[in-house]
């Protein structure tokens, strides 16, 4: 009994454990309030349009976490919070007025079909938000593609939708002096409803990693690695250190690095895997932004570290204290005899 | 040794019975394959190019590797060049009409894998596939996308494949002028 | 001969697809419109049931050595002539299927028929085996194709049914099929090769479901029938 039980533990995480009193859904009240700062900011900027997203996200993800446990007679799940934080974080990578039918679609995917048939919170092989998110790029690829102007915009610019700082960094117009780097670093910029106050989604990440709901490895490492890398890449002769510095604050980076790749299910344990789970997020999302065909790489960066998630900590995996490699070595040896020994007696 | 002769005896009878076989139907279907394949080209070939036929010239394949073939319209001045080019999801099939003055006349896109709703606009039959390919009647060989200083608007969210269209009508010109 | 048994057996409880999981890669390839599921579907359900004729009707003079080689040339054999009868004839589904009627040749449902059942089994079984098989995998892919049709464009039949001047089926391929909601509405990431593969999964899911709970509700009838019985027994002792 007692080591049945002990084998449970084993599979949940690597070791050394330690027991303390928080839950599931005191994590997701903190990553909702770190969420905050930036979401009203969007919402101050594109107004009640991108409200309304928010709200038929977070409620249809709700909505479908509640229903699917219900139709499947399973215990209710949606006091953990877990759900409403994926409807936030895929509101967030949409744009602010975009329909509001299209995060209901985004969710179910997200919830139902990443989530749930998988088993629920923390079977989940993708993060339920950026799968989501990717399934809506692919089907609605052109509402997908449309950004509002910002509140501090208005009147410096005109029409209803105007073009991303990536795609002027990556496409061949100049960079219109509106979009600077103080602008972009405060957030009156267009872009998805989360993405575009770099200032606000910082905040919110130290705070994460203040309470320890993240470790900084996996936020630091990513960032850490588009920063390096852009640096030595360059572009077409600009100056390389503000090239790097709008590389690193625009686009989905902050957001993806401490909100979507840092998620308990599909990221690393262990320590040294997290480090290289976030280098690697950090090369898709610039060989996406170099290469690709998309502006943005930094979901499908993500999405494609989190499938490798299991592998690194398999290379990673650490043995267990105060035991040694030679040890480990002679257990197995002498395993190997009892089998061996109890067969030649079974016969 | 007799086996395996006995074994070989059985395939190869058995071979022989579907050869036979095959054999009788591709006979009497090859004349109506024929006919519709060439109905087929001939279709295409008149929506870039109107001509009474076409008669296959030799161009350098070295040169233009995603060529597939070069046909002179027979009383009329021009060309009708076949293409296969890489688009974002795969290969793109189309056919290019080009003028007497080296100008292009029209394409038509045969065969695609584009991400429908965006790239397979190109060749849709609606109005923003038919506005798209409107665009690239009398360019020259200089043609490129908008973005790239030309006259060329690419399709929403399909820059990749207005690309691969625009180059392939360019690659056009060229191997018509090459031939001529 | 038990045909019954044979028609359960090919939709349902040894469904090709959901159930021997053979012969998937067409199937999440073509059901883009209910024209390809269809022509598809006939095509393999034509094929299989002539091959299975042949292959059992010349079943006790192959030798065993070389059986898979025969069967490989009366495949290819049928294949062919199928193929070249769809270019013929329906120039519209030999274009729409493309390389995938060719490549019925290496179809496993086929090899794996004749290998499995018309090996050991008379004409007439192997027949009805052919026209079972193939209706299970004709109805997988309808399935498949009416639902990537729907929520990927929101529509249905396309291809086979045209509603432009009345309702009629066309059999060139030209039909637009029936409208039910704007496309734009329409998850188009189905009609992609992820809609495939996850449409085949979450059938392969429904029917495992299905035939999970069709065995224990048997189970739970057998025990109930059993515990009846030993209870009448017991009765009867008394």
């Amino acid at each position: 009994m007692s080591e049945q039980k002990e084998k449970i533990v084993l599979d949940v995480a690597y070791q050394p454990q330690v027991r303390t009193n928080t839950d599931t859904r005191r994590l997701m009240l903190d990553v909702i309030i770190a969420l905050m700062p930036a979401l009203i900011w969007s919402i101050v900027q594109f107004g009640a349009p991108a409200l309304l997203v928010v709200v038929s996200s977070v409620a249809s993800a709700v909505f479908f976490e509640w229903g699917y446990r219900k139709l499947m007679k399973k215990s209710n799940t949606i006091g953990d919070l877990s759900a409403v934080v994926t409807g936030l974080l895929l509101a967030m990578t949409l744009p602010p007025t975009i329909a509001w039918w299209i995060p209901v679609v985004g969710t179910f995917f997200a919830i139902v079909v990443v989530k749930q048939l998988y088993g629920g919170i923390g079977k989940n092989f993708l993060n339920p938000a950026l799968a989501g998110r990717a399934f809506l790029l692919a089907s609605y690829a052109l509402n997908m593609g449309s950004y509002a102007i910002p509140k501090a915009l208005k009147g410096t610019v005109d029409g209803i939708t105007m073009a991303t700082p990536l795609s002027y960094m990556y496409g061949t117009s100049p960079m219109p002096s509106y979009l600077s780097l103080k602008a972009i670093f405060l957030g009156t910029i267009p872009g998805t409803i989360g993405e575009i106050s770099a200032l606000l989604l910082l905040i919110g990440g130290i705070y994460l990693i203040a309470r320890k709901v993240i470790s900084w490895r996996i936020p630091v490492a990513f960032i850490g690695t588009v920063a390096i890398l852009t640096l030595i890449c360059g572009h077409n002769g600009l100056d390389r250190g503000g090239w790097m510095l709008y590389n690193v604050l625009c686009g989905g980076v902050m957001l993806g690095a401490f909100f979507m790749a840092t998620d308990y299910a599909t990221s690393p344990v262990t320590l040294n895997g997290q480090l290289v789970y976030g280098v690697g997020c950090g090369i898709i999302t610039v060989l996406i932004r170099y290469f690709g065909g998309f502006p943005e790489g930094v979901s499908y960066a993500i999405l494609l570290m989190n499938l490798c998630s299991w592998a690194i900590d398999k290379a990673f995996h650490r043995h267990q204290f105060g035991v040694s490699k030679e040890d480990i070595a002679a257990e197995k040896a002498a395993k190997k005899a009892a089998k061996a020994a109890a067969k030649e007696a079974a016969k | 040794m007799n086996k395996i002769l006995k074994l070989a005896l059985i395939l190869f009878m058995i071979s022989a019975i579907v050869a036979g076989v095959l054999g009788v139907v591709n006979e009497l279907t090859k004349d109506r394959i024929w006919e519709i394949n060439n109905q087929k080209t001939i279709e295409a070939f008149a929506l870039v190019l109107p001509a009474d036929s076409y008669t296959e010239v030799d161009f350098d394949k070295v040169a233009y590797p995603a060529v597939d073939n070069v046909n002179k319209a027979d009383g009329g001045e021009g060309y009708v060049v076949q293409e296969t080019v890489s688009g974002a999801q795969g290969m793109i099939t189309l056919v290019v009409g080009v003028d007497s003055d080296y100008r292009c006349s029209g394409i038509s896109i045969i065969e695609h894998s584009e991400t429908s709703g965006l790239g397979a606009n190109a060749a849709s039959s609606s109005e923003i596939g038919q506005n798209f390919r409107a665009q690239f009647i009398g360019e020259d060989e200089n043609i490129a996308l908008t973005k790239a200083g030309g006259n060329i608007d690419a399709l929403a969210g399909a820059t990749i494949t207005s690309r691969a269209v625009t180059s392939a009508v360019a690659t056009a010109i060229q191997v018509a002028k090459s031939v001529a | 001969m038990n045909i019954k048994k044979q028609f359960v057996e090919g939709l349902t409880t040894n469904n090709p697809v959901l159930v021997q999981q053979i012969g998937m890669c067409a199937t999440m390839a073509i059901t883009t419109t209910l024209f390809n599921g269809v022509g598809m579907g006939l095509s393999v359900l034509i094929i299989l049931t002539c091959c299975n004729v042949v292959v059992s009707a010349i079943r006790k003079i192959i030798p065993d050595e070389i059986r898979l080689a025969i069967f490989v040339v009366v495949i290819a054999g049928f294949v062919t002539i199928v193929d070249l009868l769809l270019q013929a004839f329906i120039p519209a589904l030999s274009e729409a299927l493309g390389v995938f009627i060719p490549l019925i040749v290496v179809n496993c449902i086929i090899i794996g028929r004749a290998e499995a059942f018309c090996q050991k089994n008379p004409v007439g079984a192997s027949f009805f085996d052919g026209i079972f098989q193939g209706l299970g995998y004709t109805c997988v892919l309808i399935l498949m194709c009416v639902f990537r049709e729907f929520f990927g464009s929101g529509r249905f039949g396309g291809g086979l049914i045209d509603v432009a001047n009345g309702f009629r089926f066309t059999l060139d391929g030209t039909g637009s099929g029936i409208q039910i909601f704007p496309s734009d509405y329409g998850a188009s990431i189905l009609n992609l090769p992820f809609g495939g593969f996850i449409t085949l999964g979450l059938l392969l899911a429904v029917m495992q479901y299905a035939l999970k709970k069709s065995a224990k509700k048997k189970e739970l009838a057998e025990r109930a029938a059993a515990e009846a019985a030993a209870l009448a027994e017991k009765e009867a002792d008394e």
